[in-house]
């Protein structure tokens, strides 16, 4: 009887250890993985313990702030040879790409890219979009208009009462001011009447559904999910995607060349788009880069987004330019 | 003679690891800096100086620094002064209790002031609302302007004005007041030529650290003068950092030697002030003469107890308002209060509940560190007179005056690659956030002490010397008994001050070494205001009772000790 115990039990141990050292081994990530994002402080540390429960093994530190400072930080731990960072998931591909030409970024060629738009990650897969974050008018509910375009921001109803994020701060911004700036229909002139018109621009997306929510400014250019989410909780806010259409970012995940795990990086990479991980940003509010799980719950079914065609190299080219020129015109 | 070499010996030691100390936390980083300025990427040019000193922007910021730091100095100069007075010399009633709420706004992180106040003023201001008074949607904050960043910072730093000044009323000597009034001087005569000007060198103590702190504080400018367009030099640089990247990092080098500038002159104002005339008072009495205010001590109370209500419990209520929401802009009721953003921050946010840790153990470790550094060092500075530490004393002023975040990235491009011999890295780690914390509020730690030492007569440590005690010994036996107050006044300062401070560790911090200010600054960033307010909230209740809790070992501790403590 106790022989008979004894044998089960080590059979059952014996099994579990098995499987202990294959799943280890299927995982194989471990030890120290530095993530540089620009996801808001919720989402960030909702996707590093995501990523956690499938990777157990992996200790994640997280630097997390606007995409722009992110890319400053880099820039002087590059300058001064250190980079910290082993994966990025920033907020546009503008940045991804002038890191890639910069020779920064560590190609996946192996990441799993079955049923994501083929436009959404770089041919060379060395960054793959991991989400889509379309920027529209967020509005007040108590507001006395409803713009319908970004065409009708520029009305005088709506002097002083408009809040931007300031692509200073924000990736997203930088292109929707890249992509924006690039139309025949809005281009520059669209931001000079904004500014004529006593527009504000904040910080960074936050600071805009803050000053929307609060009513300081009853409209706001904003990201899609954080004015959705707000809502979700009780915000006073309503969101309109825009008829011209919507500039949109991918929110890139990328591996820095200068990795010092790039098992980690990569299973970090892997997490992000899997099924998983895309679920998970589904339920955060994003829309996923893999439609096939299913769309966030504010979407509005069977609704196509209208987006704003951006042309990524294009908008590397200009970047700086259109940053200094936002800066001398806005003041920030 | 072999004795005399010997105390020699030793005092050489003392005072060149004192030098060695405040050079690597003062100079160097300028020094990192300065190179960047005129070597911008490491050759020599002048063209940072030339692009920033051509840029329009440049000077709009400057005046706008000049403006609001004198704005805000002369403000709470007025404030702190007149408080200062009736509480340390009249015979208002509760003393104990109004001073402990008057210190309370130091505190407070100056981003979580100005969260406060905009939540009092804004277009959903609960509170405004409740009285049917609140703007209307889209209607422009007031608080967004000039006068709001110049009434904050009066707000702000009205304590330091008031802490220094009643320190040095403390040593007030009876003997002239008395004097004075039996001779028939009326009491606004004794104290306009008797107190006034025997408490100069306390005031333009405080006057002088208050200057700084108005001119490099970031917190108040950015929330109030960014969304206005309204840029003082700390943000400007901020922006340019934060915008554009350490591509600009020579620019902005530059410019944070204008605001080292601007607050040099200052302080060199100050020592020419003091320098001209002997302040030293020797007294015997240690409790000043209380002044009666009879028929006038209500009104005078109704005023004191009405400002501190104004200033530091409307904003918190306003405060604790949006702490309890929901999410940002839905209506306070019975049935939409929730602790929810309080359960979040405390158990489901694994970075704030590190950010306590963080924030208790640098605040500590500075104050101690830096208490420890400043009595041997102003010792040099006042009573031996050494030349060179005097100079430093300036050189220790830049890294307060300087706005945190050209700190900061003199302390990344210092700290980026290994320590030189040992082979360690600190940037990533708290050690480095430490290392910021320990130069830049230096400073804050040096000041009561060197005005104390002003204000201690010498003969004590000398007969202690003639009796051929050696300096260590009457360091710790005579020395650091005398200006113990002002040195355990300056700790507390400083861990009033690290404990929220958000500017250096915004740009220092990295996953586990998450201090308070950041994790506030990034929930209010990403939209998360009602996060940001409760976890706000909780460290103004950890704050609060901490004080609370000193006030019970207060007994214990000489008087002056603790500044919240009448």
């Amino acid at each position: 009887m106790t022989t008979w115990a004894v044998r089960a039990l080590r059979i059952v141990l014996g099994c579990a250890m098995a499987l202990t050292a294959a799943t280890a081994a299927a995982q194989g990530a471990k030890g120290k993985l530095v993530l540089y994002t620009s996801q808001p402080e919720r989402d960030a540390s909702q996707t590093v313990a995501g990523f956690k429960q499938a990777n157990p093994g992996v200790d994640v530190e997280v630097f997390r702030s606007g995409t722009t400072e992110v890319m400053g930080k880099l820039a002087a731990e590059f300058s001064a040879g250190q980079p910290k960072a082993d994966v990025l998931l920033i907020a546009d591909a503008a940045s991804m790409e002038a890191l890639k030409r910069d020779g920064r970024l560590l190609a996946y060629p192996n990441a799993n890219v079955s049923g994501l738009a083929p436009g959404s990650f770089d041919a060379d897969k060395t960054y793959f979009g991991s989400k889509l974050i379309t920027t529209g008018i967020a509005v007040n509910t108590s507001a006395k208009n409803r713009p319908k375009s970004w065409a009708d921001l520029e009305k005088p109803d709506y002097k002083g009462q408009i809040a931007m994020p300031s692509p200073l701060y924000s990736g997203a911004a930088a292109i929707m001011l890249g992509t924006m700036t690039m139309r025949s229909d809005l281009g520059w002139q669209f931001f000079e009447k904004l500014k004529a018109e006593d527009a504000i621009a904040v910080r960074g997306n936050g600071a805009v559904l803050t000053a929307v929510a609060n009513g300081e400014k009853p409209y706001g250019v904003l990201v899609d999910f954080m004015a959705f989410n707000a809502k979700a909780k009780g915000s006073p806010v309503d969101f309109v995607f825009p008829a011209e259409g919507s500039p949109a970012v991918t929110e890139p995940v990328a591996i820095l060349k200068t990795t010092q795990n790039a098992d980690a990086a990569r299973a970090f990479v892997d997490f992000i788009l899997s099924d998983a991980g895309q679920k998970l940003a589904a339920s955060m509010g994003y829309i996923p880069a893999r439609a096939s799980v299913g769309m966030p719950s504010w979407f509005p079914q069977g609704t196509r987004i209208n987006i704003m065609p951006t042309n990524i190299s294009a908008v590397v080219q200009s970047n700086s330019a259109n940053l200094k020129r936002f800066a001398d015109l806005f003041g920030n | 003679m072999a004795q005399r070499s010997g105390e020699q010996i030793e005092e050489r030691a003392l005072l060149w690891a004192l030098v060695l100390a405040a050079m690597l936390l003062s100079l160097l980083p300028l020094l990192r800096l300065l190179l960047e300025a005129v070597a911008p990427g490491g050759t020599l040019s002048g063209r940072a100086f030339e692009s920033v000193l051509r840029n329009p922007a440049t000077w709009t910021a400057t005046g706008h620094s000049i403006v609001t730091a004198f704005g805000g100095t002369l403000l709470a100069t007025v404030i702190g002064v007149a408080v200062g007075l009736v509480v340390a010399l009249t015979d208002v009633r509760a003393r104990s209790a109004y001073v402990f709420l008057f210190v309370l706004p130091l505190l407070l992180a100056p981003q979580v002031v100005a969260l406060a106040w905009l939540q009092l003023f804004g277009p959903s201001s609960t509170l405004l609302k409740m009285i049917g008074m609140a703007p209307a949607l889209g209607s422009r904050n007031p608080l967004y302007s000039p006068t709001g960043i110049v009434l904050l910072l009066g707000v702000q730093y009205a304590p330091l004005v008031f802490l220094t000044l009643r320190a040095g009323l403390r040593t007030l000597p009876n003997e002239l007041v008395e004097a004075a009034l039996a001779g028939g001087a009326r009491p606004f005569t004794v104290l306009r030529t008797i107190v006034l000007p025997l408490m100069t060198p306390p005031l333009v103590a405080g006057i002088a650290l208050c200057f700084v702190s108005c001119l490099g504080n970031f917190g108040i400018p950015a929330f109030l003068g960014i969304p206005g367009g309204y840029l003082v030099l700390p943000t400007l640089i901020y922006q340019r950092l934060a915008g554009l990247g350490p591509s600009v990092l020579s620019d902005v080098a530059v410019l944070s030697m204008l605001i080292g500038v601007i607050a040099v002159t200052g302080l060199a104002l100050q020592d020419v002030m003091l320098g001209r005339r002997d302040f030293r008072i020797v007294t015997t009495s240690t409790t000043p003469r209380t002044w009666h205010l009879r028929r006038w001590r209500l009104p005078v109370e109704i005023a004191l107890w009405s400002l501190s209500v104004l200033v530091l419990v409307v904003p918190l209520a306003a405060l604790l308002l949006t702490s309890l929401v929901p999410a940002i802009g839905v209506a306070l009721t019975a049935a939409s209060a929730t602790l929810d953003n309080y359960r979040f921050v405390l158990f489901e946010h694994a970075a704030a509940r590190r950010a306590f840790r963080n924030s208790f153990g640098l605040s500590i470790a500075a104050a101690l560190l830096i208490a420890a550094l400043a009595v041997p060092l102003a010792y040099f500075m006042v009573w031996r007179r050494t030349r060179l530490l005097r100079w430093l004393n300036l050189i220790a002023e830049l890294p307060y005056a300087l706005p945190g975040v050209v700190l900061a990235i003199a302390a990344i491009l210092l700290f980026l690659k290994p320590l030189p011999v040992i082979g360690v890295t600190i940037y990533n780690t708290v050690w480095i956030i430490l290392f910021g914390y320990l130069a830049r509020f230096l400073v804050l730690g040096l000041r009561p002490v060197v005005s104390g030492y002003h204000q201690l007569d010498r003969t004590l440590e000398e007969a202690a010397q003639i009796a051929g005690a050696r300096l260590l010994r009457r360091l710790r036996t005579v020395i650091l008994p005398l200006v113990a107050p002002a040195a355990a006044a300056g700790a507390l300062l400083i861990f009033l001050t690290a404990f929220n401070e958000l500017t250096i560790s915004a740009l220092l911090w990295s996953s586990g070494s998450e201090t308070l200010g950041v994790t506030v600054f990034s929930f209010q960033q990403g939209g998360d205001t009602p996060y940001a307010a409760a976890l706000a909230m909780l460290t103004v209740v950890v704050s609060v009772s901490l004080m609370l809790a000193t006030m019970l070992v207060a007994g214990r501790l000489p008087r002056g000790v603790l500044p919240w403590r009448d």
